[in-house]
């Protein structure tokens, strides 16, 4: 699988966020259960691809978003997925973790991403609700619809970006035994 | 860790720079909204499809009921429409008396664009969709998004083919696009609020500046005033909940609970308000 297959797809997952999945939550929930595939898909990279990879998928789908659903301001999903890739990547590049830690990391940068979205929100003084409520309202909630996902993907996707990857974290573990 | 830090200048430049007033997009924005929208059209009409066949599955049970609420709102809708004709030739009549000019008389016409839904945005502080008529077909920013239920929102952004909604749960003072004010009134009563506010913890709209004596009441239907000219007037917003003091003591704040449905939207009407200084131009 070469990267450009792993960016459309990603792309799809993004189209998928705004039509379809829409359509699948329960009515009530639709702005609780907030889908983040595509984020999770950079955190996948930034597991198994590298930081570097993850920033840039990171910052152009979180653009992409910004672009197309503009409401109030520009910048903001960009920041905050390029961000957490980046960090996710620090933490755990081609360390290959086993997948209950890959799967908690998940969760965590979920946690994180949606943590600095409200935190921008509430610094341009867009959102005024308390991070309690932002957190038992709509953060926990999506935190487990992005664990099922990244479960479910989680084998095939892992695959995708070690064929992308390969010839890097080869190197990199000659280099590690070396 | 200079790299990260001139990011993060760069981002707060973007943030700040989107925030203020935007008068048009660029043309790379134009361009990505519309050729993604584009595909996400082939996946949402489908989808949503689909998902009312099971809803409508669902609800089997409910016909009986619904259709008996029909008929009596269909003998009520032939009641009021031989009203409305009687009406609709005085008003009619007392124009033409009154030497009213043309553009004064077109002033209410509205033209209804019916639009799709193409997409939702997943994200919990900014709740925009997208429709799939732009520019071309005459939309401009501003414009008012209904649906038979009632006021959805506002066109917040405009691209060729498609363009951006921005719910009226988003209406909020503090952001740019979201501080717009929506002057409102009571249906059948003399009275005067703008809407201009949306508290997502309780899910209810607030109407700001209603006088000591307005006789508001709760449970009135709230309706766009059409006041200023730029909103379509008698467009239903939602019930009162419930009327306060407001923050000085010297007017009320009302709560009303929006009537149209926000989410899960498939088909939405834009509203065409005449404009004003091109029918002065015509005469």
């Amino acid at each position: 699988m070469k990267l450009h297959w792993i960016i459309l797809i990603m792309f799809f997952l993004f189209l998928l966020e705004g039509t379809i999945v829409t359509w699948l939550i329960p009515t009530g929930w639709t702005h609780r259960l907030i889908p983040h595939f595509v984020f999770v898909f950079v955190l996948f990279a930034a597991m198994y691809a590298g930081r570097h990879v993850a920033l840039f998928l990171g910052l152009a789908f979180g653009m992409l978003q910004d672009i197309v659903f503009y409401g109030h301001i520009i910048g903001i999903h960009s920041f905050s997925m390029g961000l957490c890739g980046y960090l996710a990547g620090l933490l755990l590049e081609y360390r290959r973790p086993p997948m209950l830690t890959a799967i908690s990391v998940i969760g965590m940068g979920c946690l994180l991403l949606d943590t600095v979205v409200f935190m921008v929100y509430t610094v341009f003084q867009i959102n005024k609700q308390p991070y309690v409520w932002a957190l038992t309202h709509h953060i926990l909630p999506s935190l487990f619809l992005q664990l099922i996902f990244a479960l479910i993907l989680y084998i095939p996707a892992r695959r995708w970006f070690e064929g992308a990857f390969r010839k890097n974290s080869k190197e990199e573990n000659e280099q590690a035994q070396l | 860790m200079f790299l990260m830090l001139i990011g993060l200048i760069l981002f707060v430049a973007i943030m700040g720079f989107s925030l203020s007033d935007r008068k048009n997009l660029s043309w790379p924005e134009k361009f990505i909204n519309d050729s993604v929208a584009l595909l996400q059209s082939w996946l949402y009409k489908p989808a949503g499809y689909m998902a009312g066949l099971f809803e409508d599955i669902r609800t089997m049970r409910h016909l009986y009921e619904e259709n008996e609420q029909l008929r009596t709102t269909v003998a009520r809708y032939a009641r009021d429409r031989s009203t409305y004709n009687y009406l609709k030739e005085d008003n009619d009549y007392y124009k033409s008396v009154l030497q009213f000019t043309e553009a004064q008389k077109n002033q209410n016409n509205y033209e209804y664009l019916i639009a799709q839904v193409i997409a939702a945005n997943p994200d919990a502080y900014n709740k925009t969709f997208k429709i799939n008529r732009g520019s071309k077909n005459g939309i401009q920013k501003d414009m008012a998004v209904i649906t038979i239920d009632g006021l959805v929102g506002l066109v917040s952004e405009v691209s060729p083919i498609t363009s951006t909604v921005m719910p009226i749960t988003e209406l909020n003072a503090q952001s740019s696009f979201g501080s717009k004010k929506i002057s409102a009134t009571v249906s059948g009563k003399d009275s005067f609020g703008i809407v201009e506010s949306y508290n997502s913890e309780t899910g209810q709209l607030m109407m700001s500046k209603i006088a000591e004596d307005d006789p508001l009441q709760e449970g009135d239907m709230v309706i766009t005033s059409g006041l200023g000219s730029v909103f379509p007037r008698g467009i239903e917003i939602g019930k009162v909940k419930s009327k306060q003091v407001g923050d000085f003591g010297l007017t009320y704040t009302a709560y009303i609970e929006p009537s149209a449905k926000l989410d899960k939207l498939r088909e939405v009407l834009v509203v065409k308000v005449p404009d004003p200084e091109a029918e002065g131009q015509k005469e």
